[in-house]
């Protein structure tokens, strides 16, 4: 579903060069839902850039659901992000000017799809998130959690092969985050690939497989991450 | 492309919560629209009144003025001694006396009829006094009858109530007279000045104006064959091409020294006098132009500011839609579209506006009415002002990367 082979990132000031990711190696396969930790600057928000088409990379090869991404294009890499990959974000960044179902129906006309399957999606994926009733309200006549499932429909609406989650709990209270991430399970118990950064080792300690990034590059481990860097972790954001 | 990217629905539904400065935009476009449009269709109406034909050779005439003053000044002999010194003159075509100059401002005019007697209709022409050397000397061209004969002219004294008794008049003068007669069929007949006296038409000279730009029967002119022996008087001269700026001051000093009992005066040339007599008009078409390209600089400047206004504040939201597959094209599109809904509100209000402002300009100072095409020409024009002013943004808005949607900003 998604291997990336020594990539790497550096970013350049005219001073410093910062490498954000050294020989990052990682395969996700198809069902999996992994969960990305490491402290602050460890380079997993750069890794959900790149594996998300964010960003481009240095050097490195990345194979997203068999194909090479290395050399595409602006244009193809958004087609690529659209067709292939769901978002959601910390801040759950939906339009604040556009009602729920305007949101959700963002990424469907970039695809290009007609109106009526449009609708049928747009519908369908809201009911699945619990809002369909509310496809007329704003973003801000919600809560943070009901925000956060109008950015998950609007995700699963064009039915991505995977689904990015840049810290989709971190703006949330505990049961709202309980809520969300039974969701995301439930997603991902229907097929749908989860790669899912998170500084919560709690929430991570939810996913199948854990992926702990320190200094740009992978130390794997399967259950929860240890002791020590959950406290230095902890620490470091005070 | 399929149409559902353009996403027109959303964009003005977003525009709906977020009025204020949309509006105030469409406002500034729909006055720019209203003021730039009245203001172009009377300033092609002043330039079409500008370039006028006037009928003369107005780049190589000038005219100066002769006063007697001298107890032994005889103004009959000074005219026709100073015609002759005139047109002996290396570099003059030829030179006339008339009473008025063509575009001048100042001149005289009289009512002529078909019929005599009193409460007949009538037409005004202007009455230039000259003699058999007018048609060259104005550059007309008789076009049906004859020219006057030397044996036509006579001399008039200050005084003479009277008129001659052969005139040339123009073609639109003789088609006002005679609506319903070919112009040629006008040589030959009788019209009635002071609405009794008769005069025969002699000829029809093709076109010369009147001296007062502003009439509305600005080529209703008559030419009547006299030399007149006023103490004042006007000698037109036309030069040979290219000679007018060199002879003017020969033929002042041939003048004065010629006979000592006058002064010369006011010499000045045709195109000098046209200058004065459209400078309100010159005046009107600068203010205006100036005042419409600093408007549309400013509602230029008005769109500009907006658009990148909103692009800042919407870094985010940008970000967050190229993360969800917009392309950089769709950015782009997304504020031309926003810019054309903005601006389709504006020329709208525009339009209405301008035509009312028209009304308002008919009704009060009497200007024409505007053509219907201006108002649609205005809101292309606008339109292109608005999307050319919004591509800028635009396209900076593009340039903002995808992974400013993951920027905890």
């Amino acid at each position: 579903m998604l291997t990336m082979t020594d990539v790497k990132k550096v970013f350049r000031t005219d001073l410093i060069e910062t490498h954000a990711l050294r020989d990052f190696n990682l395969q996700v396969d198809e069902g999996e839902f992994v969960a990305v930790t490491g402290p602050s600057g460890s380079g997993k928000t750069t890794f959900l850039n790149i594996a998300g088409l964010l960003e481009t990379f240095e050097g490195g090869t990345y194979q997203l659901d068999g194909q090479n991404v290395s050399h595409l294009n602006d244009r193809q890499r958004s087609q690529l992000r659209n067709e292939k990959i769901g978002f959601i974000f910390q801040s759950f960044n939906l339009i604040p000017d556009l009602n729920l179902f305007d949101n959700v129906d963002v990424p469907l006309r970039y695809r290009g799809f007609k109106r009526n399957e449009r609708k049928k999606r747009i519908e369908e994926s809201l009911e699945l998130v619990g809002l369909a009733n509310r496809m007329k309200h704003l973003p801000s006549q919600l809560s943070g959690g009901q925000q956060q499932r109008v950015a998950i429909a609007r995700a699963l609406a064009g039915n991505p092969r995977f689904l990015l989650a840049d810290e989709p709990t971190g703006n949330l209270d505990t049961k709202m985050a309980l809520s969300v991430l039974e969701l995301l399970k439930q997603i991902n118990q229907q097929g749908t690939t989860i790669v899912m950064v998170t500084h919560d080792q709690h929430l991570a300690s939810q996913a199948k497989r854990n992926i702990y990034v320190r200094d740009g590059q992978v130390s794997e481990m399967s259950g929860i991450a240890e002791p020590a860097h959950i406290e230095m972790h902890q620490a470091a954001i005070g | 492309m399929s149409s559902n990217q353009w996403e027109i629905g959303p964009i003005f539904r977003a525009l709906m919560r977020n009025k204020v400065g949309a509006i105030l935009i469409a406002i500034q476009i729909a006055v720019t629209m209203t003021i730039v449009v009245n203001s172009i269709f009377i300033i092609l109406e002043r330039a079409q009144r500008i370039e006028r034909d006037s009928g003369i050779d107005e780049v190589n005439s000038f005219y100066l003025t002769t006063t007697g003053f001298g107890e032994n000044f005889d103004p009959k002999s000074t005219a026709f001694n100073d015609l002759e010194l005139i047109r002996n003159t290396p570099g003059v075509l030829d030179a006339i006396q008339i009473n008025a100059i063509p575009v001048s401002g100042s001149g005289w005019s009289m009512s002529f009829q078909t019929e005599p007697g009193e409460e007949k209709e009538t037409q005004g022409g202007a009455i230039y006094m000259v003699d058999e050397h007018a048609i060259d000397a104005l550059d007309l061209e008789v076009i049906a009858g004859e020219n006057f004969l030397p044996i036509d002219v006579r001399f008039r004294q200050p005084g003479v109530r009277d008129w001659p008794d052969n005139v040339l008049i123009t073609k639109v003068l003789a088609e006002s007279l005679f609506p319903d007669t070919p112009y040629q069929n006008v040589v030959g007949k009788t019209i009635y000045i002071s609405q009794t006296e008769p005069m025969i038409v002699k000829g029809i000279v093709d076109k010369i104006q009147a001296p007062w730009v502003g009439w509305d029967d600005l080529e209703h002119t008559v030419l009547t064959p006299e030399i007149t022996g006023f103490e004042s008087n006007r000698y037109y001269v036309r030069a040979q091409a290219g000679q007018r700026d060199a002879i003017m001051p020969v033929i002042e000093e041939a003048l004065a020294s010629s006979n000592k009992q006058r002064i010369i005066r006011g010499m000045r040339t045709v195109q000098e006098t046209r200058e004065r007599s459209y400078r309100g008009d010159t005046a009107m078409i600068k203010i205006l132009s100036t005042t419409m390209v600093i408007l549309t600089i400013v509602t230029g400047l008005g769109i500009v500011g907006l658009a990148s206004f909103s692009v800042n504040r919407r870094k985010k939201q940008i970000g967050t839609r190229r993360a969800l597959g917009a392309s950089q094209g769709s950015i782009v599109r997304y504020f031309m579209i926003e810019n054309f809904l903005i601006s389709t509100v504006g020329v709208s209000l525009g339009a209405a506006l301008t035509v009312i402002l028209n009304m308002l300009l008919v009704e009060m100072f009497s200007l024409n009415a505007l053509d219907w095409y201006f108002v649609p020409a205005g809101m292309i024009v606008l339109w292109v002002v608005g999307q050319l002013a919004v591509f800028g943004p635009a396209k900076k808005a593009a340039t903002i990367p995808p992974a400013m949607a993951t920027r905890t900003v």
